[in-house]
């Protein structure tokens, strides 16, 4: 397999973060992957104290300069996640476009991170860049519920709203939108999560292939960093491996999220002892140690399908 | 186990010229890797600065590079939230004086905080050297050295005696000893090899101290198949390979030679057969074409087949 991958996000020192979360889980499964670090920290700022330096977009664009001039820009697809600046992330769209002129089949994975829970964890004015200028660009886009909200203006209560939202989605940019957690009920009680996928292809002849996936996920209690960045690159490895199946892909990359985050929990108890809440450095993800996982998932989540048609 | 590793860090891939090294392959024997990148350029500079590798390189490249300030202050980050315990520190190409004086600084400081630590050292001073840097590596890095890796030009460049014979090698590494370092590995040499012209000679030496308190000395001698090209990051996936079998084989630097050396084979085998695939017949392969097959290798590196054996010499 000869797929190369440019992943645009930070770098910690320590920790599982950006590309220290994408860039080995890929490598494992195969991609070659090429990074560019948006910010090099010493952790992620979840931690007491961190320190670094940030990419700005001037030396952004140079460094993409050093790639095109040796022709060298010819890549199938491209990741993104945390962002915190409109002059970069404009940067990275300029970027994204001409890379697409290189190669029209590039694939854009995007993370819109912008927030959670109802609160925004970047600044406002990033909304506009990402819903007029980022998503229409993306091919697969991996929103949680809130940033599902922000870009479409449209509240999620009922698992139609959420079809509906991701259809919205759809009319903006990405074939492949995944609401990678909601507020809505599981049908398995208030141990799990909600996900959703909904995948909509429109063949040259018009036909138009949809399928809409919904996974319980089980909750875990504890609050893991890099997780998010974790899962858009998986997908990006099981969307390659099944293009045209999102409930495969789906249940690929949301089993080894699964393992991951119960060795690191498991891991992280042990490391703070009984009764004591687990530090950020003792939650940082077990990603080296699930490699076996990562490698070769055992299906642990379910995908069910919502609907499924082909006009 | 935990490595806390300086690295030149490119878009193109993890490492840059004899730098660095994509996390990932250590991570595949399953280190935990904590990187400093000292810096970040697209593809690894061309040879205008008139460094070594006379080889054809990529033609144009780009970046910035961590200053010494810069690098002190991502330490600092780690120290404060108390997590600088580290079992390995890794480093490699670095150009400029003040940064590897931090480097020092730091890795005095981490075997402060863990007197087990095992500092893997490639001292790159290429084939020309930079002159300025050295004096850093030869009073003050290489003394806090346990493992280093030099070439034979960096070897004599450190110990201001050349090498003609193996037994001026041998002599050579005994005096690296004498400067800090108990396992030394001179990775290439122009000594003539017992299976012809085709080969290279690299050398090895570990000190070990008895539980009688007599010191004791393990030598080997690796006779490596030469190849028609020249690749850039391979001194890098040695000093972390070295790293990782030295791990697992403390004592015993035969076999870490073996395993080391066998990876290399692997490693480079592949890549030159998939440079000439691309390049076509008759053609030089590009530098983007060199670059090391390194994720398709993932087998090799996990469970190396023994190709390359060390010879046990004196």
């Amino acid at each position: 397999m000869e797929c190369r991958v440019l992943s645009i996000q930070s770098h910690v020192v320590r920790g599982y973060v950006g590309n220290k979360s994408a860039t080995f889980p890929l490598q494992v499964l195969g991609f070659e992957v090429d990074s560019i670090n948006s910010v090099q920290f010493s952790n992620h700022t979840g931690y007491t104290h961190w320190k670094g330096q940030v990419l700005t977009a001037d030396e952004l664009n140079v460094l993409y300069e050093g790639i095109k001039l040796n022709k060298v820009n010819r890549y199938d697809y491209i990741l993104t996640g945390y962002s915190r600046d409109t002059s970069f992330l404009m940067t990275v769209v300029d970027i994204i476009q001409e890379l697409k002129k290189a190669n029209p089949s590039l694939v854009y994975v995007c993370d819109p991170v912008m927030g959670d829970q109802g609160a925004m964890y970047v600044p406002e004015y990033l909304l506009p860049v990402y819903r007029d200028n980022v998503v229409p660009l993306a091919d697969i886009l991996t929103p949680n519920q809130f940033e599902a909200e922000l870009l479409t203006g449209r509240k999620i209560t009922t698992e139609e709203d959420a079809v509906e939202v991701m259809d919205l989605l759809h009319k903006m940019g990405p074939e492949t939108v995944v609401l990678t957690s909601t507020d809505l009920p599981s049908r398995r009680g208030d141990q799990f999560l909600v996900a959703l996928g909904s995948q909509k292809i429109v063949k040259p002849d018009g036909t138009v292939t949809s399928q809409i996936i919904c996974m319980d996920i089980p909750k875990v209690d504890a609050v893991f960093v890099g997780t998010g960045d974790l899962f858009a690159a998986l997908l990006l490895a099981w969307t390659h491996h099944y293009p045209k199946d999102l409930k495969a892909a789906c249940e690929k990359t949301v089993s080894v999220m699964h393992h991951v985050i119960k060795r690191t929990i498991t891991y992280a108890n042990e490391m703070a002892g009984p009764g004591k809440r687990p530090s950020p450095a003792q939650l940082e993800l077990r990603m080296v140690q699930s490699k076996a996982d990562i490698e070769n998932p055992a299906i642990v989540v379910e995908a069910k399908v919502l609907q499924k048609y082909s006009h | 186990q935990c490595i806390f590793q300086n690295t030149s860090s490119t878009v193109q891939k993890l490492f840059l010229r004899q730098t660095g090294e994509a996390e990932g392959q250590r991570g595949f024997l399953g280190f935990e890797v904590d990187s400093i990148n000292s810096v970040q350029f697209s593809p690894i500079q061309g040879d205008g600065t008139g460094d070594f590798d006379p080889a054809p390189s990529y033609s144009h490249w780009r970046g910035q590079v961590l200053t010494a300030d810069e690098l002190h202050v991502l330490y600092e980050g780690i120290k404060l939230n108390n997590v600088h315990k580290y079992d390995y520190v890794l480093t490699g190409y670095t150009r400029d004086t003040s940064f590897l004086e931090m480097v020092v600084d730091i890795v005095q400081e981490l075997k402060r905080a863990n007197p087990n630590l095992v500092y893997v050292c490639d001292p790159v001073l290429g084939d020309h050297g930079s002159m300025n840097l050295y004096p850093v590596y030869k009073n003050k890095v290489v003394p806090v050295a346990d493992i280093i890796t030099p070439n034979q030009f960096e070897a004599e460049l450190l110990t201001g005696k050349t090498i003609t014979t193996e037994k001026d090698a041998v002599e050579v590494m005994d005096l690296l000893h004498a400067m800090g370092p108990d396992t030394v590995v001179i990775t290439s040499s122009d000594l003539p090899s017992r299976l012809g012209d085709r080969f290279l000679v690299s050398l090895g030496s570990q000190r070990h101290v008895r539980p009688d308190g007599s010191r004791k000395t393990q030598r080997v001698r690796i006779d490596v198949p030469k190849v028609d090209a020249v690749f850039v990051g391979t001194g890098d996936l040695f000093a972390a390979m070295l790293l990782a079998w030295t791990h697992h084989y403390p004592k015993d630097l035969k076999m870490a030679c073996d395993k080391t050396f066998s990876v290399m084979h692997h490693v480079i085998k592949r890549t030159i057969a998939y440079a000439h695939e691309l390049a076509g017949p008759g053609r030089r392969p590009s530098p983007p074409q060199l670059e090391l097959r390194m994720v398709q290798s993932k087998a090799d590196i996990e469970n190396p087949d023994v190709v390359m054996e060390a010879t046990i010499i004196s």
